[in-house]
């Protein structure tokens, strides 16, 4: 998240949400979802993307598919 | 006198709506028919179609001179005439933004609202112009592109609706600036000033002012997305700095006094962003 968007630390916490707290859009989404595939090996689904909410979602995300 | 101009206004808004709407369904009922005939291609269609819109909308700025609902004055509009495609940015302050900048353009593709598709008297005109649905998720961003490397100019309001009533800046989301990223085109901002504020967002057609809207255009010089970003940055982070850079730019355009500090800023980044090391952070567009 770091490096794809350069966001600072202190704004990135499990309860951050993506969309209000982030201001991430469409096109980030699909970018993240690329940089999570890319590193864990998963396919993500648009269901998957359209589920996640928070930070923490994602990991509970990776957390069950792996 | 005053007010008998006012109602004369009041009159003549009606008269411009009702125009409008007239207008769009003659064009879509009786115009564009014929202007298939003869039309070897989609995209000469397309043409057409536009070029027919801009003759309406300058018609329709005429009107609204004439019946003393607005007056127009525009500086370097003869740049929006320059050959090949330009993406073409403005802010939003009122209902009619569009029918102004189409008028100034013989050639215009617009990201228009689903609802346009829906809506009878627009229906039409939307249809046979060839203009970009807003639905397309982010496939929007390639669609737009897509224009632009045709040659074609394309209008984008980065602010997606119009300003709020007070006239200050929305929210500025990233799709222009995506859409600059990926077709290299540079931006052409658009600064529209209007004074007295009237047909934005939340105010009511008949609440006319005591004198017609003055509007004021200014064709900015373009903005080159290159210059503000580089190219080992992820497009989350370069479409975030190119959109912060426009809106400084709005800022400082709109509010010279109070924004001093954001048009420095702009300036600032137009001649470092490409070496400025960033860990000071983006500011986001809010």
């Amino acid at each position: 998240m770091k490096t794809e968007f350069h966001f600072r630390d202190e704004d990135l916490r499990l309860t951050t949400l993506l969309v209000d707290d982030l201001d991430l859009d469409s096109i980030d989404a699909v970018d993240l979802a690329v940089r999570v595939e890319e590193k864990t090996g998963l396919s993500l689904t648009e269901a998957d993307l359209k589920s996640i909410r928070t930070i923490q979602d994602i990991v509970d995300l990776i957390d069950e598919r792996l | 006198m005053k007010t008998l101009s006012r109602w004369a206004r009041i009159a003549g808004t009606g008269i411009s709506f009702a125009a409008f709407g007239i207008g769009g369904l003659v064009l879509a009922l009786v115009c564009f028919p014929l202007l298939r005939i003869g039309a070897r291609s989609a995209r000469e269609r397309e043409q057409r179609a536009q070029y027919l819109v801009h003759l309406a909308f300058r018609l329709h700025v005429r009107l609204m001179e004439w019946m003393g609902v607005c007056t127009v004055s525009v500086r370097g509009a003869e740049r929006l005439r320059e050959p090949g495609g330009q993406l073409i940015v403005a802010n939003h302050p009122t209902l009619i933004d569009v029918v102004l900048i189409g008028s100034l353009m013989p050639q215009l593709d617009c990201l228009v609202k689903t609802e346009a598709w829906r809506n009878p008297f627009m229906r039409g005109v939307v249809n046979a112009a060839g203009y970009v649905p807003n639905d397309l998720g982010e496939a929007v961003v390639e669609a737009c592109a897509a224009r632009l490397r045709e040659g074609r100019s394309l209008l984008l309001f980065p602010e997606g609706t119009r300003s709020m009533k007070g006239g200050e800046l929305g929210v500025f989301h990233r799709g222009a600036a995506h859409v600059a990223l990926r077709s290299g085109h540079p931006i052409r901002p658009l600064v529209i000033d209007c004074h007295p504020r009237f047909l934005t967002r939340g105010q009511h057609w008949y609440d006319v002012p005591d004198r017609p809207m003055g509007f004021s255009i200014e064709v900015g010089d373009p903005i080159d997305p290159r210059k503000l970003t580089r190219e080992d940055e992820s497009r989350g982070v370069a479409s975030r700095k190119l959109t912060a850079a426009l809106r400084d730019f709005y800022q400082a355009r709109l509010y010279p006094a109070a924004g001093r500090g954001a048009g420095d800023a702009f300036q600032g980044r137009d001649l470092q962003m490409g070496h400025r090391p960033d860990e000071d952070g983006i500011p986001f567009p809010r």
